[in-house]
Formats: C-alpha cells, structure tokens, sequence
C-alpha cells in the first residue's frame, strides 16, 4: 500500500491522524473537549453506518424479494417489526413472540452441533494420550488431564468440598485461575496489538515509516 | 524513591513509555526471531500442494472489523494468497459493519493475485450477513437464500462462478478470521454437521478458545493474532504487515511484563511495610 495522492485521501488521511490523536489525549493526558468531540462523532458515525448496513439488508433480504412476489417473506417482516412492539408497554408481550422463536431456533441450531465438536471431540482429543515420546507432550498431557479432572470436581456442589475432595478441589481452582489469567493475558495482548498498529499508522501517516 | 512508590506510578506514564517505546521497533527493528508453531504449519499445509484442487471453491469469511486489522489481516492476507495461487476460486463474505473497507483492504495487500483473476469467476464478494449461528446453518443449507445479490447487487445467478455453487456441500473449505466466535459456528454448522475443511485466523484472544478445537481435529489449522500471521508470512516468503509488527509487539509484551513485577513490588513492599 503506498501512501496517497488523491487529494480527498491525504484528507481522510490526516484526519483519521487527528482523531486518534484526540482519543489517545484520553489516557496520555486526561478527559478533555477533543477526546469528547472524537468520541461522540466515532458513536454517531458507527450507529448511522449500522443502521444503514441493518437497512440495507432487511431490504436486499426481505423487501426486494416480497416485492418480487415472495410472499413468505412477510412472516420474518411481522417478527421483525413484532420485536419494536418492547417499546410500547401496553403491547410489549408481542415482542415476547419473535423472541422466543430467536431463542428456541438458537438453542435448536446450537444443540444440533454442539455435542460432537464442543464435548465428544474435546473429551477424546484431551484423554488421547500423546503418540510421540517427547516429554514436553507427556508433561501437556498430564497438566490437561489433571486440570480437567480437577476443575470439573471443583463445580461438584452437591458434595462438601472437605475431606477427600479438599486438595482436588483446591487445584482445581488454580487451574480455572491459570485458565482465566490466559485468557485475561491473550486479551490483553490483542489490545497491544491494536495499539501497535495504530503506532505504526502514527508514523506512516509523517512519513517516517513507508505505508 | 521507596520501592512502595511503585505500586502507585500514575498510568499515564506507563502510557507514554509504551506508546512511545511501540515506536523504536518500527523505526530501527530489532529482528526477533520468529519460529513456526505447528498450528501455523498446518494451517499452511491445508491451504497449499495437495490440499487444494485447481476450481475448488473456498469461502474466506471476515469476522473481524477496521479496530483488528492488525491482528487478523495479514493472516487472511497470505492465505487468499495461498489459495488463488493454488487454483481455488474464493467467496468473501463477512459480519462487521465495515466489511467492505476489510475487502478493499485485501484488494490493496494482494493487489498482485487479485490482478491475475477476474471478478465473477475466479472470486466474488457477498458482502454483509447477520444472524449468528443461525445464518451459518442457513447458509449450509442454501447461500443463495442468505446472498440472493453480490455485494454489488449482482444477482447470485448472474454471477458464473456461482452457478454451480448451491450449498456446504460444493464448498471444498472456509477459513474464518474472527474477533467473535464464527469460526465455532462453522464448527457446529459445516465441520461437525458434513466434514467441511474448516480453519481458523482470529485474534491473539481467541487462541485459548481456537488450539483444542484444532488439537481436537475440528479446525485443520490456526493461526493465533499477528504472531501466527507473521509465521505465515514467513512460511510464504513474503514478509509483510504481521512480520514488521512483531518487534513491536515483543517490545509491548516485555513492557507489560516488567509493569506487572514493579507493580508486584511495588505492592509487595508496600505490604511488608504495613505489617511492621
């Protein structure tokens, strides 16, 4: 990608390095006017983009082929309108009609492929014991299989966990820490990466890195 | 200074060392060295020689907006490369808002292959779908009544190379790049339902979630955040976006670690002072 010519690009170019400039004024300096003018155009500009994008295929999706005479079409068009019946209250429990169809088609579909590839393929893939002699594999199986066993004990709640349940239990919930602060660490880092890329965006647009 | 006075160092200053320390690696890099995790290789793997046949149609989906470009893209960079050099014909398809800035994006990042195909027959843009899991299992069952148009209101049965495409069962694989969690609703849909060759290009995030679906077979391969997109670079030979970043995002790794055991200090001193 080269850096642009067109003059309307140098614009949107710069522009786009402003705005940033004025929401990073927000935690390298403190709350201001230009972090707030920012915030408030990138809400009103994400929710007129959504709302047209939403617009545009309700109408690609439903109006144009009822137009064209299919007349199933206006059974998702009711459900849908249905749904904006919450914001009246004397008729709010017609919105409950779509909901429950959204939530019983979502739990139906999720049922349908759920069990294999979230519970048989995972259960098999961590009992599966490694083919290799390597003793990093051996080691990563038996940390899997112990975190496993451990922690599904440590939702046992109809037992006490006292007795012969206490140490399992225990290591239990260090396993579900070490698991939550990954996935807190791999958060985290995914927002890094954001910021390096809005760095690197910070040079290219001053030249002084190409684009 | 009392070590205690480290547990409470204003964050603005934390912010300024890392926003500027982000930029060193882009103006003078450092080159760390990046090794190819097994994952990545099989992703590679999956995508190129044998695993690919020449008029096979691919659906590469955009799960993911602008904000994680930098975490996504390059991963689905090289691979829509990998895949037009092999032959595969590709839908985009995607679910953010501003999914057309995404695909202009890929016209841009490999404006070469693009070059060497033609629009309608060797790759199309959908566009936009909504509808979770659910317009996932519609799909499956009939694109055409989830993309009755192209992105650019060309009817689906105009478009030739679409002509024969019906549903998962003439799709030969998908690979999802994602900020949510679509690549599991192929799962569900496509992978365990009919065996479709499904992959995984999301963000650093999702890694914990996407390696034991791959560990598990459900996934062919994945690729975790720009790390995984810089190996695939390297495993193309085309260094790129992903690659350049990495010293850059190494340098605000080690940042985030020494943070965290001043801060540890910090606390800690301020602690056993306390008690005496």
């Amino acid at each position: 990608m080269a850096y642009p010519t067109a003059t309307l690009d140098v614009i949107g170019l710069w522009i786009g390095w402003f705005l940033m400039l004025m929401i990073y004024s927000y935690p390298l300096y403190k709350e201001n006017i230009t972090y707030r003018f920012a915030e408030y155009l990138f809400i009103g500009v994400t929710l007129a983009i959504t709302i047209i994008t939403n617009f545009s295929n309700v109408m690609r999706m439903c109006i144009t082929p009822l137009m064209q005479g299919n007349l199933l079409m206006i059974v998702p068009l009711i459900l849908g309108l249905m749904i904006f019946a919450m914001l009246i209250p004397e008729y709010r429990w017609l919105s409950r009609y779509p909901i429950a169809i959204l939530v019983g088609a979502g739990f139906g579909l999720g049922i349908r492929g759920t069990i294999k590839p979230n519970l048989q393929d995972a259960i098999i893939s961590t009992i599966t014991a490694p083919t290799g002699g390597a003793l990093l594999d051996w080691f990563n199986y038996l940390y899997v299989a112990v975190g496993l066993i451990c922690s599904i004990m440590y939702f046992m709640l109809t037992f006490e966990h006292s007795g012969a349940l206490k140490t399992p239990t225990r290591i239990g919930r260090l396993f579900i820490m070490v698991g939550l602060g990954a996935y807190f660490g791999n958060t985290v880092l995914f927002r890094f990466t954001m910021l390096t890329g809005r760095a690197q965006f910070f040079l290219q647009v001053l030249k002084l890195i190409p684009m | 200074m009392s070590l205690g006075k480290l547990a409470n160092i204003d964050r603005r200053v934390f912010y300024w060392i890392l926003f500027i320390a982000l930029m060193v690696p882009f103006l003078s890099p450092i080159g760390f060295p990046i090794t190819i995790s097994p994952n990545t290789q099989d992703l590679y793997d999956g995508v190129t020689g044998d695993q690919v046949a020449e008029g096979e149609v691919w659906i590469v989906n955009f799960g993911y907006g602008v904000s994680a470009w930098s975490d996504c893209h390059p991963s689905v960079t090289v691979l829509t490369k990998a895949l037009f050099r092999e032959g595969a014909k590709i839908i985009f398809m995607g679910v953010h808002y501003d999914i057309e800035l995404t695909y202009n994006k890929l016209q841009d990042t490999c404006r070469a292959d693009f070059a060497n195909k033609v629009y309608g027959e060797d790759y199309v843009f959908l566009g936009y779908m909504t509808g979770g899991e659910s317009v996932i299992a519609q799909l499956g069952s009939n694109i055409k009544s989830v993309f009755p148009q192209d992105h650019f209101q060309t009817p689906y049965d105009d478009i030739p190379m679409l002509r024969n495409v019906v549903d998962v069962h003439d799709i030969a694989g998908v690979i999802s790049s994602d900020t949510g969690d679509y690549g599991g609703h192929f799962m569900t849909q496509w992978q365990a339902a009919y065996g479709t060759k499904l992959a995984e290009a999301g963000i650093a995030m999702n890694g914990s979630t996407d390696l034991p679906r791959w560990q598990a077979g459900n996934f062919f391969g994945v690729s975790v955040g720009s790390r995984g997109g810089a190996e695939l670079e390297i495993l193309i030979g085309e260094l790129g976006e992903a690659t350049t970043a990495m010293d850059s995002i190494s340098v605000s790794h080690l940042l985030l670690v020494i943070a965290i055991i001043l801060g540890n200090i910090g606390t800690l001193t301020e602690k056993l002072g306390g008690k005496k």
